[in-house]
């Protein structure tokens, strides 16, 4: 019998692999899976003791340049030292951020990374008994808990379907780098913003003078409703694909790689397809910048374009339909940009950047959880961060409240009409 | 009996020691079996009655550990034999479940043929048990391997450091 696993590269060995063997639900099918340690590692979720039982000090003296700090855990009496950014990661360490997302945290907190720092200060902090450690999904690990109930079981087998739906390229870089050399690089030239502009000031005519004809448009539509809904939405997930392939190709325009590309379930429940160009942290905040807008201006021009098709028509089905992509294309525009909405689309990304607060959402949510009632009741005053806290969530509050009752409203008027 | 089943038989550990004839008188005890990938030939727990010799494809050895999930044990690979635990074992009954990974064919032999073969063969059935202590050394060298390589998963997996 051939054993699993336990192979070796030549002088060390290599990160331990456990091969599964996970059955299907139905009949006798299984998949193979093998879990290396480095993803277990990555997806864990350290969480530091409850507050009570430790402090933190400032301490007096310390090497040139380097603030040192006391951790002491209050219950075993334990003091470790550690540094102003080892106290920055211990921070991260509230047991909902995985080791990966502390790590992006800190290379955009600080602009490098050094890969020994997070393992050091998780052995430092274990030693101490300072720290515990979660599995990634607490959702996951209260279904399996709660396998004899249906309903628990319907949903953890739902979310293992939507899992499995994920389709992913992990060589996609080679692709779009070819796709860049080859064309590609075009997008990334003062001509295209030139083009864009053009295009942009023919889109905003274009809707001035539809707007005009709007009913004649309409009509158009309404004629052929399923085809006009069905061709609308087709010509909407190619553009959904090609936002992220121009995120990916302005990830290859500032040299970093692309490490991902595919077809996911995003949260359990929104079809979409993603490029990782996490890489791109790795550049300059300009990149960081330019990858962000990248996407949702694909939308803009395709939006402004499809307007101006639309005016150079007679009215009937094409001209309905170019019109609807054209609003839904801008509508995505819009969308993408928005950053106050709880989700880290494209406009947060560009929001964290100008603000220099990488973890805006996490930090703003748990701000206002747990600190910000005791601080009001006190009647203390927020720092000028908290004032930003408070301000993103109340404002992304907003927008989802106004989000859900404008659809309703929409909803109910449409009906109505 | 043909050459090319001689041959397979032969290059079988267990049974390399055994002469023509007798391999020839032990030939019709043997029944063919033919498993799709995925079909399960046998699970954790069930009786066990045959000794099984893999001549093609592929079968993946796991035991249950959660849920759907089993760990993977090992693989079984053209020429090896297995079930022998539960055939000539006190607890009779299967210690993990095999599974074609691949389209398989196998040959299996029943717990009261081989009976008679050891029976009638004491001295090749020396040679015989010599061979099958043998692969019974050899897994458990492995399970030991697998033991530390799933101790080193742990440890890397949740960054422990044992060492100091």
């Amino acid at each position: 019998m051939s054993q699993a696993g336990n192979k070796r590269v030549e002088g060390r060995p290599k990160r331990a692999r456990l091969e599964l063997l996970v059955r299907q639900e139905d009949g006798d099918g299984f998949k193979v899976r093998e879990i290396p340690s480095a993803i277990a590692y990555l997806q864990s979720r350290p969480q530091r003791i409850p507050d009570a039982e430790w402090e933190l000090a400032r301490l007096p003296y310390g090497a040139q340049g380097v603030v040192p700090y006391a951790l002491k855990n209050r219950r075993t009496e334990q003091i470790i030292q550690i540094s102003d950014a080892e106290k920055f990661l211990w921070e991260q360490m509230d047991g909902r951020a995985s080791l990966r997302d502390i790590g992006t945290t800190y290379l955009l907190r600080y602009g490098s990374f050094n890969f020994e720092i997070i393992p050091t200060l998780i052995v430092k902090l274990l030693r101490a008994d300072l720290l515990t450690m979660r599995p990634v999904s607490r959702l996951r690990a209260v279904l399996a808990r709660n396998r004899r109930n249906a309903a628990a079981r319907a949903m953890e087998g739902t979310l293992h379907a939507l899992e499995r739906l994920t389709v992913t390229s992990r060589r996609a870089h080679d692709v779009f780098a070819r796709l860049y050399r080859y064309g590609g690089f075009l997008l990334f030239t003062p001509w295209t913003v030139l083009l864009l502009m053009v295009v942009l000031a023919l889109g905003a005519w274009s809707g001035l003078e539809i707007w005009k004809d709007l009913g004649q448009v309409t009509h158009g539509l309404a004629k052929h409703p399923l085809i006009a809904i069905l061709l609308v939405k087709a010509v909407f997930w190619l553009t959904v694909v090609n936002h992220q392939v121009i995120h990916a190709l302005a990830c290859v325009h500032h040299g970093r790689r692309v490490r991902e590309f595919g077809f996911t379930i995003l949260h359990g429940f929104i079809p979409t397809f993603y490029a990782d160009v996490t890489d791109i942290f790795m550049a300059s905040r300009r990149a960081r910048v330019v990858n962000a807008v990248a996407g949702p201006l694909f939308h803009l021009f395709l939006g402004s374009l499809s307007l101006w098709i639309a005016t150079m028509l007679s009215p009937g089905l094409f001209q309905g339909f170019l019109v609807a992509s054209a609003i839904l294309q801008l509508q995505s525009f819009f969308v993408s940009l928005y950053p106050f909405c709880f989700l880290e689309m494209d406009g947060y990304h560009i929001l964290v950047e100008w603000l220099g607060v990488p973890t805006l959402n996490h930090d703003a949510v748990r701000f206002v959880r747990e600190s910000l009632w005791s601080r009001l009741r006190r009647l203390d005053s927020l720092s000028r961060q908290e004032v930003v806290y408070v301000a993103y969530f109340a404002l992304s509050l907003v927008s989802v409240v106004a989000l859900v009752l404008g659809t309703v409203w929409f909803l109910v008027y449409a009906g109505e009409a | 009996m043909t050459s090319a089943e001689i041959e397979f038989i032969r290059k079988v550990q267990l049974f390399q020691d055994v002469e023509e004839p007798v391999l020839r008188a032990l030939w019709p005890s043997f029944r063919e079996r033919r498993l799709r990938r995925g079909d399960v030939l046998f699970r954790t727990g069930d009786p066990g009655e045959e000794l099984f010799l893999l001549k093609e494809g592929s079968i993946v050895v796991s035991k249950p550990i959660t849920g759907r999930v089993e760990q993977v044990l090992g693989r079984i690979e053209p020429g090896e034999a297995f079930g022998e635990m539960s055939v000539f074992g006190d607890e009779r009954h299967r210690s993990a479940t095999c599974q074609a990974e691949a389209d398989s064919l196998l040959y299996s032999l029943d717990r009261d043929s081989l009976s008679r073969f050891i029976a009638g063969n004491p001295q090749t059935a020396a040679r015989f048990f010599q061979h099958m202590a043998q692969a019974a050394f050899k897994r458990l060298r492995d399970s030991s391997d697998l033991v530390a390589e799933v101790t080193r998963w742990g440890l890397e997996a949740t960054g422990l450091d044992v060492e100091h």
